[in-house]
């Protein structure tokens, strides 16, 4: 079974606003796996630009959205990719990521690559259904 | 229990060739993972240089070759990672890319790196294996 998860949200809908060809996420064989998620406003899929701790609040509560809509949640993932524009921030990112992955976090890999819309971070993610 | 590790042989011997510490693509549990993938001539192997558009194009008819060798297909990819030498070439990668996956589209991650040998795409990915849609 390969299934849609659709936006729980339409601004989270970035193919819809952004033509970007991809689904927010799908379930199969027992995981969910998300599209690079980026700092967007969840309503109307404004793009918010910030600072890498702001816009790491925004993706992670955008993932909680996500997750929780596919019977799934943060406590629920099992590998991160944590893309950030520049790796002077790893310590700024960490600081915030632990406030999310407080009990047995995921597996995760850093590292740091051009990010659409000269974001600061884009967090691909597979969580267990 | 322990679920099969299989290595799946390219369908054509030339998608394989180069790779000599990774497999194209391996069989796991449920899924076939496809290695990343840069444009190549299937009849030949050479490597093949030109715009992120074209470039994005071989991969993907390579890939479904690949992935059908592996019993799965196009439809049953559920997550792409794409590499573009720059993010301001993602559109041309995504308009070539739309025209291959069905409805819905996998879940896909797009980033720009800095990519070997003046390659200008990369593409890798995870699909269901056979006998699951």
């Amino acid at each position: 079974m390969r299934e849609l998860i659709p936006a729980p949200l339409p601004g989270l809908d970035l193919r819809r606003h952004y033509g970007h060809f991809q689904s927010p996420a799908i379930r199969a064989g027992g995981l969910i796996f998300c599209s690079g998620m980026i700092p967007v406003d969840p309503h109307t899929g404004e793009r918010l630009h910030g600072t890498l701790t702001s816009e790491a609040h925004v993706i992670f509560g955008n993932l909680k959205l996500l997750l929780e809509s596919a019977g799934s949640s943060l406590d629920r993932l099992v590998q991160v990719h944590a893309l950030i524009y520049d790796s002077i921030e790893y310590d700024v990112l960490n600081r915030v990521y632990r406030q999310y992955v407080a009990n047995g976090p995921p597996a995760r890999t850093v590292w740091s690559a051009q990010i659409e819309a000269a974001f600061k971070i884009q967090l691909d993610v597979v969580a267990a259904a | 229990m322990s679920l099969p590790r299989e290595v799946v042989a390219p369908p054509e011997p030339v998608l394989g060739a180069g790779r000599v510490l990774a497999s194209a693509a391996v069989r796991g549990g449920a899924f076939v993972f496809v290695s990343g993938l840069t444009a190549v001539d299937p009849a030949t192997g050479e490597a093949i240089r030109g715009t992120t558009a074209s470039e994005t194009q071989r991969i993907l008819e390579n890939l479904e070759l690949i992935l059908e060798a592996a019993g799965s297909s196009l439809e049953r990819v559920v997550k792409v990672n794409v590499l573009v030498h720059s993010m301001l070439e993602a559109p041309n990668m995504n308009e070539i890319y739309a025209r291959f996956f069905p409805e819905p589209p996998p879940a896909r991650t797009v980033c720009g790196a800095r990519l070997p040998d003046g390659v200008k795409v990369m593409i890798e990915c995870t699909a269901l294996s056979d006998g699951d849609r």
